[in-house]
């Protein structure tokens, strides 16, 4: 037989031409020779045309020019025995076969960026709000001092009584010092508007506990803490800058709160952000003891910090604080309103980071758990696409290693391949990083601890940066483990990989095996997504016990110096002002309504009306309201009547209570029972007729005073009108009710308000709408992100399904294209084809359920109105899977369907 | 000829199946009964030029104890070309019936 190569390379000897070129046109020539001479044309005749052909090609060899995309040289390996050299060469090279290959390096990249960020980010929140330091912490040994009783701790969790202070604060052994604060709101006026301000009372031992000194003036002293002398004030640089200008000379001037002055003897730097970074106005307090003039009880309930001695440890400091507060003078009553327990003072003692952040730490835990999966499935979908790369790049390596490289050698070529890929990811995810902190703060739960501590620094870099090389060593090592295996021999002879049957079935089941793990790592991630989601739901949903749809309520500090009386009748004007608004159907003042104030806490005793001889300790939340408060809320009433006008100063004391009080002090008995039931003298007190017994008039549904979950609490109501002496601290809570979006009422309560006294600055103006909307920020952040993960997870697993089905399909179809020429049918067909993968979707799916079904009792603190292990959610899953498994089917058994065996077949 | 006339037979023969070079010379003096006398010359020039265009790829087919051939395939961006270029060729052919009169039978 003829060799046309040389025939027609001899030919173009002046010209060269690609060898691949000569190879078609020698594939021409010898079609055409062989057609002529079966078609009986002489051998010479034959030949003499062939020649006249090739005279044709070579009048313009520049036409046959191939400027076709080549695919990428073979570079041996370098021999350069240096390790930095080789390093760089093979970085160069890995960089040409990005570049050659721009969708599929787009890809890897983005997914491992989408990864990095995801935890980066996580990471960055976990650290900075768990790990690292409080920014006013001061080194070591700072304490956050809680007190319970039995168990329970306070109304205000996390806070301790005046008595078990009192007594550690003289002379502790284990303890340097304690100290004690309360955030508030006050009034500032003479500077500019009227404006609410953000303050903190804090003991004058404060600045000691906490190693801080005030960047001008002074810190307090001791007695400037003392009741009565109290007057004055320590400015935060924010303040001092804003409403001062900065100047130096504000120091011992005086400046107007709640309509008192206070004098400035401190200015703290920018950087003091105690308690919080919101806080503008330090001013002292003193706690006092428990036993006061007059054999008055007196209680106090704040939060306490204290720093303890060298080599103290946190359970030695809280056995001297219980013992300590056990000896000492009990509150009786107040303690007993305040901690619902009469049993003995405990103490503990817990490190101040990790009180502050106590109860964000699981939910950050279980976040920074689900990024790392959607991580893991992020790196498996690279591993997984760089497996079916190196189907295809198994002749390149395998020249290579024809050419000498030694399996190392490949294998270092292959990691620094996919470390730019990593570093590269990395990159990208730092810059995704940024952009999510710059809209962290608006994505975090309003309430959420340390926001300002969450920031980008050498640690986050450098998690990212290991984050990277994770990603890439084990997206890279698949592929190694599969160089290793690299038969030569077989591979060379077999022309290429997708023919190697051992080979091939190893890889797909290895790249099966990634599948079935993403999708088991898909459905916890959904599943979990789905209880978050319908817990949210539960929680918006639920009922509270009352409306809160076009309510809106504001705090209404009275300023000081004003007389009970005068307060009666401003409320009462304000009332009326407000009713004339066109939209406006009620409006009341409360002393409390749900989301909005904690306090209210009352104690008292009386005598069972139903069983004889037996005396009930009663503790309840009292609310002083103006009558159209039930109107205003819409609480339900359920027997009896509502307060009205009538219980007015002088008129028997009137009092309506809640099913809670009823079921814990009056024997639970049926409510009609209870009307016209006496809860003795003590349980209202200030009223004109003091001494007479109140008596309860109507009872009303329960409602849900803060979040969903908690449990209701007594409550019992008394018309303001009854009395003629209360101290309601700051001020008082107005509620008004409008026939629409009540946030258009704002200005018309803010004029009503100004209308009565121009010194009245409305605080915490908001619709109970925004209030509950508020009280859920933080189950719908934590919804939001983890069904953003598993969204994310779900795109990823879907993309690396289709990612291995079209590869499988497109290695199998000469099996397939077999089957068909047998007489299978389409679909038979077409299941063989995604059987593998239909088990694989599986397993995977019920890994994944059984996972979720052992996992998702870590989400019990994080769901409510749904069971932890909810029929729902562990149906949604799996159904969501399937839907994107089909998707994911549909194109590569389209290909399955329409492909034409016999094509396959003379083809392959 | 029109000019490009080569280019629109060739994305057409593309159209049906794969085929190698010396197929589609083949196909062309077959189908248009010789009517058509296309250069053999610039077969493979014309071809190259459709690649590096990327209307259509080529690839290397190996078979046991054989050649190595390369077969041609229509990419998708030449199946549009394809499309557009026929239309003009239709208008091409109706305008030169309409003057010249041709009836159909």
């Amino acid at each position: 037989m003829r060799n046309w190569t040389t025939y027609i390379r001899d030919a173009f000897t002046s010209t060269a031409v690609d060898g691949d070129v000569l190879d078609e046109l020698a594939q021409h020539a010898e079609s055409t020779y062989d057609e002529l001479r079966a078609d009986g044309v002489s051998e010479q005749d034959a030949l003499a045309k062939i020649d006249r052909l090739i005279d044709g090609w070579r009048t313009d060899p520049a036409a046959l020019q191939r400027a076709v995309r080549r695919s990428i040289a073979v570079v041996p390996p370098s021999t350069s025995r240096s390790f930095f050299s080789g390093t760089i060469a093979d970085a160069l090279y890995g960089l040409r076969l990005m570049r050659s290959r721009p969708g599929y390096t787009a890809i890897t990249v983005l997914t491992i960026a989408l990864g990095v960020a995801a935890v980066t980010t996580l990471f960055s929140v976990a650290y900075g709000v768990l790990l690292r330091p409080l920014s006013w912490a001061n080194g070591d040994g700072l304490v956050r001092v809680i007190e319970s009783r039995g168990g329970k701790q306070g109304r205000i969790p996390g806070t301790m009584m005046n008595g078990s202070y009192v007594a550690w604060e003289d002379q502790p052994q284990t303890i340097e010092g304690i100290a004690s604060w309360r955030d508030g709101t006050v009034t500032l006026t003479g500077v500019g508007d009227a404006t609410r301000v953000t303050v903190a009372s804090v003991t004058p031992s404060m600045f000691g506990v906490l190693r801080v000194q005030p960047l001008r003036g002074r810190a307090f002293a001791p007695e400037e803490g003392r009741q009565g002398n109290a007057r004055f004030a320590i400015l935060s640089y924010a303040i001092w800058q804003q409403q001062f200008g900065g100047r130096e000379d504000v120091l011992n001037q005086q400046i107007v709160l709640d309509g008192s002055p206070y004098t400035i003897v401190g200015i703290m730097a920018r950087t003091f952000a105690f308690p919080t970074a919101k806080t503008q106005i330090w001013l002292p307090t003193e706690i006092v003891t428990v036993d006061g003039p007059n054999g008055v009880k007196r209680g106090q309930i704040f939060r306490a910090l204290a720093r303890l001695k060298p080599g103290v440890t946190t359970a030695q400091a809280g056995a001297e604080g219980t013992a300590r507060a056990v000896a000492g003078a009990d509150a009786g009553q107040v303690g007993m309103a305040l901690f619902g327990a009469r049993d003995p003072i405990q103490i503990s003692v817990i490190d101040a980071a990790e009180a502050a952040t106590a109860e964000v730490r699981p939910a950050i835990m279980v976040l920074l758990i689900a990024s790392a999966l959607l991580f893991a499935t992020a790196i498996a979908n690279v591993a997984n696409m760089q497996l079916a790369r190196a189907t295809g790049r198994a002749r390149e390596l395998t020249i290579r290693a024809a050419l000498g490289a030694a399996t190392a050698r490949l294998s270092r070529q292959l990691l620094i391949e996919n470390a730019l890929i990593g570093v590269a990811g990395a990159a990208i995810g730092v810059l995704l990083t940024l952009a999510l902190h710059r809209a962290m703060p608006s994505m975090l739960p309003a309430n959420f601890p340390r926001v300002d501590d969450i920031t980008i620094d050498g640690r986050v870099l450098a998690f990212a940066a290991v984050l990277s090389v994770i990603a890439s060593v084990a997206a890279g090592l698949l592929p190694m483990l599969h160089v290793r295996r690299l038969d030569l021999v077989r591979a060379m002879s077999e022309g290429s990989l997708a023919s190697a049957g051992a080979g091939r079935s190893r890889l797909a089941l290895t790249r099966v095996f990634v599948v079935g793990s993403q999708i088991a790592v898909t459905s916890v991630l959904l599943i979990g997504a789905a209880l978050l989601v319908r817990s949210f739901a539960a929680q918006v949903s639920a009922d509270r016990g009352y409306d809160p749809s076009n309510v809106v309520a504001a705090m209404v500090p009275f300023p000081g110096g004003r007389t009970f009386e005068w307060r009666q009748q401003a409320r009462t004007r304000i009332i009326e002002r407000l009713k004339a608004r066109p939209g406006v159907t009620n409006a009341a003042f409360s002393t409390g309504v749900p989301l909005m104030s904690a306090g209210g806490f009352t104690s008292f005793n009386f005598n069972s009306p139903f069983r004889e001889g037996v005396n009930i300790d009663a503790q309840s939340i009292r609310r002083l309201i103006t009558p159209e408060y039930f109107a205003v809320l819409g609480l339900r009433l359920r027997a009896g009547r509502v307060l009205n006008d009538r219980d007015s100063l002088g008129a028997p004391t009137a009092v309506v209570v809640n099913r809670s009080f009823v079921r814990e002090f009056l024997d639970d008995v049926p409510i009609e029972r209870a009307l016209g039931v006496s809860i003795g003298k003590n349980a209202v007190r200030g009223t004109a007729t003091d001494g007479a017994a109140a008596t309860i008039v109507g009872v009303v549904d329960d409602v849900k005073q803060d979040a969903v979950d908690g449990a209701p609490q007594p409550e019992m109501f008394v018309n303001l009108a009854q009395l003629n002496q209360a101290n309601l601290g700051e001020g008082s809570i107005v509620i008004v009710r409008t026939v629409d979006d009540p946030a258009r009422y704002v200005d018309a309560l803010r004029t009503a308000i100004r209308e009565e006294d121009p010194a009245i600055a409305l605080d915490e103006v908001m619709t109970m709408d925004q209030r509950v909307g508020e009280s859920l920020s933080r189950p719908r952040t934590y919804a939001v992100l983890f069904g953003g993960f598993a969204v994310f997870a779900l795109v990823i697993a879907g993309a690396g399904l289709f990612g291995v089905l079209s590869h499988s399909v497109s290695q199998r179809s000469r099996e397939l294209a077999v089957r068909t020429a047998l007489g299978a049918s389409r679909r038979q067909v077409i299941a063989v084809a995604l059987k593998q993968m239909g088990i694989a979707i599986a397993v995977g799916m019920a890994i994944g359920v059984g996972v979720s079904a052992g996992l998702s009792d870590q989400l019990t603190p994080f769901v409510y109105g749904v069971s932890t292990h909810d029929w729902i959610s562990f149906g949604i899953a799996p159904l969501v899977l399937v839907i994107a498994g089909v998707i994911a089917c549909v194109v590569p058994a389209r290909r399955v369907a329409q492909t034409d065996p016999v094509q396959v077949l003379r083809e392959t | 000829m029109k000019r490009g006339s080569a280019e629109l037979l060739i994305l057409a023969l593309l159209e049906e199946r794969e085929r190698h070079g010396y197929d589609i010379g083949k196909q062309i003096e077959e189908r248009s009964d010789a009517l058509i006398k296309f250069h053999i010359t610039s077969l493979y020039p014309t071809l190259y030029r459709l690649e590096s265009k990327g209307l259509i790829e080529g690839r290397w087919v190996e078979k046991a104890g054989q050649r190595r051939r390369r077969c041609y395939r229509l990419t998708p961006g030449g199946r549009g070309t394809l499309v557009r270029q026929r239309s003009i060729w239709q208008n091409f052919a109706k305008a030169i019936n309409r003057v010249a009169g041709i009836k159909h039978a």
